[in-house]
Formats: C-alpha cells, sequence, structure tokens
C-alpha cells in the first residue's frame, strides 16, 4: 500500500515539474501574450522562456510571427538579453536582438557583445552577425568583429565569407574581410594584417591588400600586396613601385 | 417442523410488498427528489441573471467570433457581465473563462478570470484575456502559458 502511495505521489509531481510532453513546445511569458490576427504575429512579453525538445529561448520580449495558426512559424524576432540554444543544429548565441527565419535557416544577431556558436565556429561582434545555415553565408559587421574558426582567427570590421554545408564542421570556403584601419588573421603560426584580405579555399590562398604585414618566427614583412599559400605555408610580399618591401628579423637569441 | 412452513403466507408477502416499497421510496428520495432540487436551485441561480443564456456575435472582415455564456447581467447601458461558461468561438479557436465583460457597441471583451485559448495544436493558458478591435486582438493578461504540440 505504501508502495502504491508513493508511485503514485511520484507521478503527480513529475506530471507537475515537467508540464511540457515530449515533441511539444512551451513558452512561458510574465506579462502575457498579444495576439494579432490580421497581423499573422503574437506578441510575448516579459521574461520569455520558449523550450522545446531541441531549442530553447530566453528574451525580454519575443514576437513570433506565423504562416497559418499560431503553431506554424515562420519569424521569431526576440530583444533584449537574448540567450538561445538549438541542439539540432548544434548552435548557440547571446546578443540583443535575434530574428530568425525558420524556413530559409537565417539568423540574425544583432547589439553589442553579440555572439554565434555553430558547429564550433565562433562569431563575436558589436554591430551584426548574419548566418544562413542552407546557403552556408555569413557575414559579421561592426565593431569588434571577429570570426574563430577550426585553424583561423580574424579580426575585421566586415568579414563576409561562405561555409561548406556538407560537411559537420563547418570549413570556411570563401572570407573577404575588410576594416578601414587594419584586419587581422592568424593562420597556424602566421599572423597578417591588411586592410583587406581575401581567403578562397579552391586555391588555398589569402590574398591581402593594403597595409600588408606578414609575420611569423620573429620575422616581419610589409608591403602593399601579399599572399600566403595554405597548402604549404609559403608567403610572398610585393610593394607598389614607389614603396620598397620591409623585412624585420628579430634574433630572439641576442 | 420448519419455522418458515409455520409463517402466515399472507403476513409474509405482505412483508416483502412493504420492504418493496422501503426500497423504492429511499431509491425515488434519493435520486429523483435531489435531482429535482439540483434543477431548483439552478433555476434559482438564473434568478439573479438579467438574461439567460446570452448570445452575441463579433464580426470582422474575415472572420465571426460566436459569444454565448450560461447568465449575463448587465453593467450599464452597454456592457454585459457574462458568467458561467463563457465561451468566444471562432472557426480558428475557442476561448473559455467566466466572468467576461462585454461591450455590446465597442464589441470588445475584458476577463480577469483564468481563461483557456484552444486553437489547431495550440493552447494557452492566462490570468485573464481581453477582446478589441472586432476580435482582430486577442490579449492574454498576466503569467501565461503556450504549449505547441
Amino acid at each position: 500500500m505504501k508502495f502504491f502511495f508513493i508511485i503514485i505521489c511520484i507521478l503527480i509531481f513529475t506530471k507537475e515539474l515537467y508540464s511540457r510532453n515530449i515533441g511539444e513546445t512551451e513558452i512561458l511569458t510574465d506579462d502575457g501574450i498579444e495576439v494579432f490576427q490580421k497581423e499573422k504575429y503574437y506578441l510575448l512579453k516579459k521574461n520569455v522562456k520558449i523550450e522545446s525538445d531541441t531549442f530553447s529561448l530566453k528574451g525580454d520580449n519575443v514576437e513570433v510571427y506565423f504562416e497559418k495558426d499560431l503553431y506554424d512559424i515562420k519569424k521569431i524576432v526576440a530583444i533584449g538579453n537574448v540567450n538561445f540554444n538549438s541542439s539540432e543544429y548544434n548552435l548557440n548565441g547571446l546578443g540583443n536582438e535575434l530574428i530568425l527565419y525558420t524556413e530559409k535557416e537565417e539568423i540574425i544577431i544583432n547589439g553589442i557583445q553579440s555572439k554565434l556558436i555553430i558547429n564550433g565556429t565562433e562569431m563575436k561582434s558589436d554591430g551584426n552577425i548574419n548566418v544562413n545555415n542552407l546557403t552556408g553565408e555569413f557575414f559579421i559587421l561592426g565593431d569588434n568583429s571577429s570570426l574563430l574558426a577550426q585553424e583561423i582567427y580574424i579580426i575585421g570590421e566586415k568579414i563576409d565569407g561562405i561555409f561548406s554545408s556538407n560537411t559537420e564542421v563547418n570549413e570556411i570556403k570563401f572570407l573577404d574581410v575588410k576594416d578601414k584601419n587594419i584586419s587581422y588573421i592568424k593562420s597556424d603560426d602566421t599572423e597578417m594584417y591588411a586592410k583587406h584580405a581575401i581567403y578562397k579555399k579552391e586555391i588555398d590562398i589569402i590574398e591581402l591588400k593594403e597595409d600588408v604585414k606578414i609575420i611569423r618566427d620573429g620575422e616581419t614583412i610589409s608591403g602593399d600586396y601579399g599572399t600566403l599559400d595554405t597548402k604549404d605555408n609559403s608567403y610572398k610580399v610585393k610593394s607598389n613601385s614607389s614603396n620598397k618591401v620591409k623585412v624585420v628579423i628579430i634574433n630572439s637569441d641576442e | 417442523m420448519n419455522n418458515l412452513l409455520l409463517l402466515n403466507k399472507k403476513i409474509l408477502l405482505l412483508f416483502i410488498l412493504f420492504l418493496f416499497l422501503l426500497i423504492f421510496g429511499f431509491l425515488f428520495t434519493k435520486f429523483y427528489l435531489t435531482n429535482t432540487l439540483v434543477n431548483y436551485s439552478k433555476s434559482n441561480l438564473n434568478i439573479g441573471a438579467d438574461i439567460v443564456e446570452p448570445r452575441f456575435s463579433i464580426n470582422n472582415k474575415s472572420k465571426k467570433i460566436s459569444v454565448s455564456a450560461n447568465e449575463g447581467n448587465f453593467v450599464n447601458d452597454q456592457e454585459i457581465l457574462l458568467r458561467n461558461n463563457v465561451m468566444f468561438k471562432s472557426k480558428d479557436f475557442i476561448i473559455k473563462s467566466d466572468n467576461v465583460v462585454f461591450d455590446t457597441i465597442k464589441l470588445t471583451a475584458q476577463s480577469k478570470d483564468d481563461s483557456k485559448f484552444i486553437s489547431d495544436k495550440t493552447t494557452i493558458s492566462s490570468k485573464g484575456f481581453g477582446i478589441t478591435e472586432n476580435g482582430n486582438i486577442i490579449n492574454f493578461n498576466g503569467k501565461s502559458k503556450l504549449i505547441i504540440k
């Protein structure tokens, strides 16, 4: 008898604790929900928590746009202290504003100290982070923008790129980095500075333009144009006719 | 000799009849009269209502929302307090609540009681709700929970 009583108590408390069933999405708000039927969206107000089997999101306020009915979500706009995680797409992030297009799998994060980690690739910015998971296209725009992938670290005001979408870990196929002051790229043991840098996976070349500086093993070479072959890790630096290529070698034994 | 054979058949019959009447009487009192009393109490409750089973509808260009309740009381010239099993029903959803103030001119509704919204694969539970702009905007108040199946 005592055993059955314990079982019943466990069942009751379990149901109370986990009100969401498997496969369901639960949305909790502190200050209500406003449904706009004509405009086809609902506004989730204050301290919003969205939880499903593979996705969770927290934010101050959230707008959910739907197609046919409330369940048929096509766009989510979360504003204020946004924090989200998706185990299905192996991504998580935070920022002041999140815009998520469910059908075209596009994520936009706006605001200071925005951060997105997708398949091990970390993107940070004080402006915007935009990733299209279907096409693999992304851009990071604004102050303190950076990208940390497997073997490469990039800092620049504007980082455009394309991921390879057919691999589990995001492999970068193309990169275009611009910064009106200077952008920074670190690949293996080589550090590179330039106002404009382009990387193409198909030719395995990083192309550096304007105020180029390459540092490796205590050797600094600066010029106007440079290339780094990522296959054999060799590099070349050229200069315009007016300037000369400058080489600084620091002997660490001295 | 068997004691049963010593009993008068007439007395035995009368006793069985008495017993039958007693059981019948008990059952009659328990079920029929109780039901009658419950119905009487219910009808007495309705006596306090200005309108019994009021029906309204909110129409806009795209849909119609039917409003129903068991009772209604006039709050003023244009507002009615709908009580007991209040329901707002359209082809897309149902809202169930209690003590809803319905404005018959502006076609708006407000409630502070527990409310439940049910539509295809979706339920919303909240502490009260409001309908404005001919049913275009539905506002669920306070701590709310939305479940998508």
